[in-house]
C-alpha cells in the first residue's frame, strides 16, 4: 500500500515538529492517521484536533484537495493520498 | 496622431499588465520606450474591460512618475506628532528601517501581539492581509469595506454564496438602480461595465435610478427618483407590498421550488421542525405538515396559515406577506418622499418586465428568463439597518424569481473559485456570510478591538475602534494597542470621527507605514517603508469580476524607481526579522489555496521571491504549463463566465427566503452576552425577515438636524486615495459637483445661500465647512459632499485644497452601526448655517 503524504501547517507543524512526512496507514481512516501522528508533547495530533469524535472548529484537514467536514474523520485512506493538517487562523481580515 | 504612432516602431514595447488604480484590475497594455512608460491603454484582448479604461487607469502613469512619491525608506526625527506636524523625515537605509521596525514590533509581539493595530488596504494584495494574524494580532483598523460592503457581502454570501451581485447586462430589459454607480460611474469593474450598460441601453433596456443626488446613473437613466438617504428600503418594501397585496403577481414556482419560502414558521419565529429536526412544509395534497423532503414541490403550500397540533403555523412566504400588509405605498412613500403612485407604477412596470413564467434556451439548456432586476450598492445599504436593506432588495428580486437566472440579478463570486456552494440545513444552501476569513467564535473579553467576535455574521467593523480604543473598559478589553501597521490605508481620512482617530494614533508608541506616498495617516509614522506602484510590481489579480473569470497579470513594465521594495518582500523581510517567516509561508499556503494541491506548498524554512510565489500560484490554478512566463506572454487568463458558471449555481439546493439562521444567531449572541455579563448590547437587527424600521440617523431629525448629508464618488477617484494625483485632481476641479457642498436650489433659497458662500454643516458627531455649490440635481433635504473634494496631506502643490472632510460628520459608535453585520451608517443628519 502506498504511503500517505502528510503536510502540517502552522500550529499543526509546531505540534508535530515537521512540515512534511510520509506514513503508512494500513486500511485506516483519517482519524487513525491523526492517532498515528505523535506530537512533541507526547500526545497525538488526534488529541489536539479532535473533540468528542469531531474535528475541532479551529483545525482543518484537507485530503486530496477536499476539506474534511467535522464529522468526516471516518474517511478511509487507501494510500497515496495527500493530507494537509492545519490550524484555522481566526483573525484573518477582510473589508 | 496617437502617441504610439509618434514613436519609432522599433523602439515601442506594449507590455500587457493589470491596472492597480482600484481593486478590480482592468487589463491594460503599457507603451514603454527606452525604459520609460509613456501611455496606458485598455487591453482589448481582455474580455473583462474590453479594451476600455476609466480615468484613473488612464492616469496611472502619473502615479508612477509622481515627483512626490516616497522613493526611499524614511525615519521620523520629530518626536512630536499631530495633524499638520512636520515629521521631519530623513532618508535611511532599508537595513536601518528594518532594524528599527523589527525591534519595535518584536517587543510588542513578545509582550502581547494583540497590541499591534493594523490598518490594511490594497485589495489587490488581499492575500497578504493575513500578515497581522500570523503576527498574532486580531486587530483591524480601517473603514474601506465598512462604508461599502459591511452588510452587502454577508447577505450575498448567505443567499447564493456570492460576494457581490449585478444585474444581467446582456439580457435585462428593466433595471432598477439604487444608490449604485454600476455600469455608470463606480463599483464592479467599471470600464467594461460601462460598455455593457451602454450596449444594453442601445438595445432598449430601461433604467430607473433611485438616488438622493442626480448621479451619473440618475442623469443617464430613463427616470430619476430622488429619495431620502437610508429610506430606499421603504420604496422597495412598498413595491413588494404592491406585488404581494395589490397585483398579486410573483413567481410562485421559483419561490416554492427554489427557496425555503414554503417552510413553516411557528409563532416564535423559528421553523416548525419534525422530531428528527427536519423543517416542515404544508403538504396541500394530504392537508398536513410533513418534512420538507417528503413532499413533492408541486404539493408544497407557498402561502397560508395552518393548524398544526396546538399551534398556528404559516409559511415563511406568508409571514413576510403579512408583515408587509401595512407597508402600503402611502406609508412607505411618506418615509422615502416618493409619491405612492410612483411606487405603484414602478412595481407594475417591474413585474410586467420580469415576464414571470417565460424561459430561455442558452447553449441547449433551458433557464427561467426574468429580464427585470433591482441592482444596488453602497448608497442604498450602507446604513445602520444595512442588513434589512440588503435582505429587502434581495427578496424583492426573489419575488419575481430573477436570482441567478438570465436577465435577472446575478451573483458575482469573490474570485476565480466561483460561488461558495455547499448544502446547509433542510436542503437550503449553506449561508457563507464570511468569505474573507473564518468567522471568529464569540469570546469575552474579546480579543479584537473591533469586536469581531461579537459579529458572527458580520464583517470587520473597523469603525468601532473609535469607541473601544478610547473606552476599552466598556467592552471588557484588557489591553490597549501601542503599535500600528499602516498598509496602504488611511484611517485618519477614511474613518468616521476623525478627532477620535487622532486621539487613538496619539496613543501609539510606534507606527510603521507601508505605502507609496504620504497620507494623513502616514504622517504619524515613525518609519515609512516605500512600496512599488502597480507598474513596478508583480501579482495575479481576480476580484469580483461580474461577467468573466480568471486572473490577469500585473508585471513590472519599467525598472522600479528609487530605493523601493515590493510589499510582499517588505512583509516577508519583517516576518523573517521578527521571527515568524515559517508561519507567514504557511499562511500563504492556506490563502493561496496550496493546501488543495500540496505539491505547491511553500517550505516553511525557505524564503521565496515574489515571482516564485506568483509562479506557484499561477501553476496551482491553471496547470504546470501556465506559470508566470505564460502570463508574461499572454497577459491574462480571463475568459467569459459560462452559463453553467453563472446561472442557478446553487443547483437543486434551495436558497433562503426566510432567514431563520440570522434569528438563531442573534438568540445565540443574546445567550453569550448574557453569560458574559455584557448588558445592553444591541441585537435588534437579528431578524429573519426585513421590514421598515427607523434608525438613529433618521431619528436624529427630531433633534433639529433637519437635513441629510451624503458623500458620493465618481469614476475619477478611488476612495480619497487618487485625489492627490494632479491629473485626476485637475479633472475633478473642472466639474462643479466636486467644487463644494451641493445644495438644492430651493434649500439655498430658503437659507439665502448662493454658490461660493461658505456654509457649515453640523451633525451630532462633528462639523465641516466649505463653499456651497447650488444645483438642481439633489434632493431638497440632502446636502452632498464629493469624496473628491479635498485632502489635507497633499504633497503636490498642484492639487488644490477645498475643505469639507465628510467623514467628520459620521459616528463610529454602535448606535450608528448595524447590530448584526457591523455595517457603518454612511449618512449623517445635519444642520446648515450660512457663514458668509
Amino acid at each position: 500500500m502506498p504511503a500517505v503524504e502528510v503536510a502540517a501547517l502552522g500550529a499543526a507543524r509546531k505540534l508535530l515538529g515537521f512540515s512534511r512526512s510520509q506514513l503508512l496507514v494500513e486500511n485506516g481512516t483519517v482519524g487513525d492517521l491523526l492517532q498515528q501522528l505523535k506530537t512533541l508533547d507526547g500526545r497525538t495530533l488526534y488529541e489536539h484536533m479532535v473533540c468528542e469524535g469531531r474535528l475541532r472548529g479551529d483545525f482543518a484537514v484537507v485530503v486530496d484537495g477536499l476539506s474534511l467536514k467535522a464529522d468526516g474523520l471516518g474517511k478511509r485512506l487507501l494510500g497515496g493520498e495527500q493530507v494537509v493538517t492545519m490550524a484555522i487562523l481566526r483573525h484573518l481580515h477582510g473589508g | 496622431m496617437a502617441l504610439a504612432d509618434a514613436v519609432p516602431a522599433s523602439e515601442n514595447h506594449w507590455i500587457p499588465s493589470t491596472c492597480g488604480m482600484c481593486l478590480h484590475g482592468c487589463g491594460i497594455k503599457v507603451l514603454v520606450r527606452d525604459g520609460i512608460a509613456l501611455k496606458i491603454e485598455g487591453d482589448e484582448t481582455n474580455p473583462d474591460n474590453l479594451g476600455k479604461l476609466c480615468p484613473k487607469g488612464n492616469a496611472g502613469i502619473s502615479r508612477l512618475y509622481d515627483s512626490h512619491r516616497v522613493l526611499t525608506p524614511l525615519k521620523r526625527t520629530n518626536p512630536e506628532k499631530g495633524v499638520d506636524v512636520d515629521p521631519k523625515w530623513v532618508p535611511i537605509s532599508w537595513e536601518e528601517a528594518y532594524e528599527i521596525t523589527a525591534r519595535e514590533l518584536r517587543r510588542v509581539r513578545q509582550d502581547d501581539p494583540r497590541k499591534l493595530l493594523c490598518a490594511l488596504g490594497d485589495f489587490q494584495r488581499i492575500l497578504f492581509w493575513g500578515w497581522p494574524a500570523v503576527f498574532g494580532s486580531p486587530n483591524f483598523f480601517t473603514s474601506l469595506g465598512n462604508y461599502c460592503g459591511g452588510s452587502y457581502h454577508p447577505v450575498n454570501g448567505s443567499v447564493d454564496g456570492s460576494f457581490a451581485a449585478i444585474n444581467d447586462y446582456e439580457r435585462c430589459n428593466y433595471w432598477i438602480q439604487i444608490g449604485s454607480g454600476d455600469g455608470f460611474s463606480s463599483h464592479l469593474h467599471l470600464s467594461g461595465s460601462a460598455k455593457r450598460m451602454a450596449d444594453a441601453r442601445m438595445r432598449g433596456m430601461k433604467v430607473v435610478t433611485l438616488d438622493p443626488r442626480c448621479s451619473v446613473a440618475a442623469a443617464k437613466a430613463d427616470e430619476w427618483i430622488p429619495t431620502l438617504p437610508g429610506t430606499d428600503r421603504a420604496f422597495v418594501l412598498g413595491m413588494a407590498h404592491v406585488l404581494l397585496h395589490e397585483l398579486k403577481q410573483y413567481d410562485r414556482e421559483f419561490l416554492r421550488d427554489r427557496t425555503n419560502a414554503p417552510y413553516l414558521v411557528k409563532s416564535d419565529g423559528y421553523l416548525l421542525r419534525h422530531q428528527d429536526g427536519r423543517a416542515m412544509v404544508w403538504d396541500s395534497a394530504r392537508n398536513a405538515a410533513q418534512p420538507w423532503d417528503e413532499v413533492p414541490p408541486e404539493a408544497m403550500a407557498l402561502e397560508g396559515t395552518f393548524q398544526y397540533e396546538a399551534q398556528r403555523v404559516s409559511t415563511g412566504f406568508e409571514v413576510w406577506k403579512q408583515l408587509l400588509a401595512d407597508h402600503t405605498p402611502e406609508r412607505m412613500g411618506e418615509i422615502c418622499t416618493v409619491l405612492p403612485a410612483t411606487i405603484r407604477r414602478i412595481a407594475r412596470e417591474f413585474v410586467e418586465a420580469a415576464q414571470i413564467g417565460r424561459t430561455i434556451e442558452i447553449d441547449g439548456k433551458t433557464y427561467p428568463f426574468r429580464p427585470a432586476a433591482l441592482n444596488y450598492y453602497r448608497g442604498s445599504q450602507s446604513h445602520a439597518n444595512g442588513l434589512f436593506d440588503n435582505l429587502a432588495y434581495k427578496m424583492f428580486n426573489m419575488l419575481v424569481g430573477n436570482i441567478d437566472v438570465p436577465g435577472g440579478h446575478l451573483g458575482v463570486p469573490l474570485d476565480h473559485r466561483g460561488f461558495f456552494i455547499s448544502e446547509g440545513e433542510d436542503g437550503v444552501l449553506k449561508p457563507e456570510p464570511h468569505q474573507l476569513h473564518p468567522a471568529p467564535g464569540f469570546k469575552y473579553p474579546p480579543d479584537s478591538t473591533h469586536l469581531m467576535e461579537w459579529f458572527p455574521i458580520g464583517f470587520d467593523a473597523g469603525q468601532l475602534n473609535t469607541e473601544t480604543l478610547l473606552h476599552p473598559e466598556r467592552f471588557g478589553l484588557n489591553y490597549r494597542p501601542e503599535a500600528m501597521l499602516i498598509y496602504h490605508s488611511n484611517p485618519l481620512w477614511n474613518m468616521p470621527e476623525t478627532d477620535k482617530v487622532e486621539q487613538i494614533m496619539r496613543g501609539m508608541k510606534f507606527v510603521v507605514a507601508i505605502d507609496i506616498q504620504h497620507t494623513e495617516s502616514t504622517q504619524w509614522a515613525d518609519i515609512f517603508l516605500p512600496d512599488r506602484t502597480f507598474l513596478e510590481s508583480t501579482l495575479l489579480n481576480c476580484l469580483e469580476p461580474p461577467v468573466v473569470t480568471g486572473h490577469s497579470l500585473r508585471q513590472p513594465v519599467v525598472e522600479p524607481l528609487g530605493d523601493t521594495k515590493d510589499a510582499y518582500d517588505i512583509l516577508t523581510d519583517l516576518a523573517e526579522r521578527i521571527g515568524f517567516r515559517d508561519d507567514w509561508n504557511d499562511l500563504l499556503n492556506i490563502v493561496c489555496g496550496f493546501t488543495a494541491k500540496p505539491q505547491y506548498l511553500l517550505d516553511p524554512e525557505r524564503r521565496y521571491s515574489d515571482t516564485e510565489l506568483w509562479d506557484r500560484y499561477a501553476r496551482s490554478i491553471y496547470g504546470e504549463d501556465h506559470g508566470l512566463d505564460w502570463f508574461k506572454q499572454h497577459g491574462h487568463a480571463v475568459r467569459p463566465r459560462s452559463p453553467e458558471e453563472t446561472f442557478l449555481p446553487f443547483g437543486k439546493l434551495r436558497i433562503p427566503f426566510y432567514f431563520e439562521f440570522i434569528k438563531r444567531t442573534g438568540e445565540q449572541m443574546r445567550k453569550n452576552l448574557q453569560q458574559a455579563g455584557v448588558p445592553d448590547w444591541p441585537l435588534d437587527n437579528y431578524q429573519a425577515l426585513p421590514f421598515w424600521k427607523s434608525s438613529q440617523v433618521i431619528d436624529d431629525g427630531s433633534l433639529g438636524y433637519d437635513f441629510y448629508a451624503i458623500t458620493f464618488k465618481e469614476s475619477l477617484h478611488t476612495f480619497a486615495d487618487t485625489l492627490v494625483m494632479p491629473w485626476l485632481s485637475e479633472v475633478s476641479e473642472k466639474d462643479a459637483i466636486h467644487g463644494g457642498i451641493l445644495v438644492n436650489s430651493a434649500t439655498a433659497g430658503e437659507f439665502k445661500i448662493s454658490t461660493g458662500d461658505r456654509i457649515r454643516l453640523s451633525s451630532p458627531s462633528g462639523k465641516i465647512e466649505g463653499r456651497a455649490q447650488v444645483i438642481e440635481g439633489i434632493h431638497p433635504q440632502v446636502l452632498g459632499v464629493s469624496n473628491a473634494i479635498t485632502r489635507r496631506v497633499v504633497s503636490n502643490p498642484r492639487v488644490k485644497q477645498k475643505g469639507s472632510h465628510f467623514n467628520r460628520l459620521l459616528s463610529g459608535s454602535m448606535r450608528y452601526t448595524d447590530s448584526a453585520t457591523g455595517g457603518l451608517e454612511s449618512t449623517a443628519r445635519v444642520r446648515v448655517e450660512k457663514l458668509s
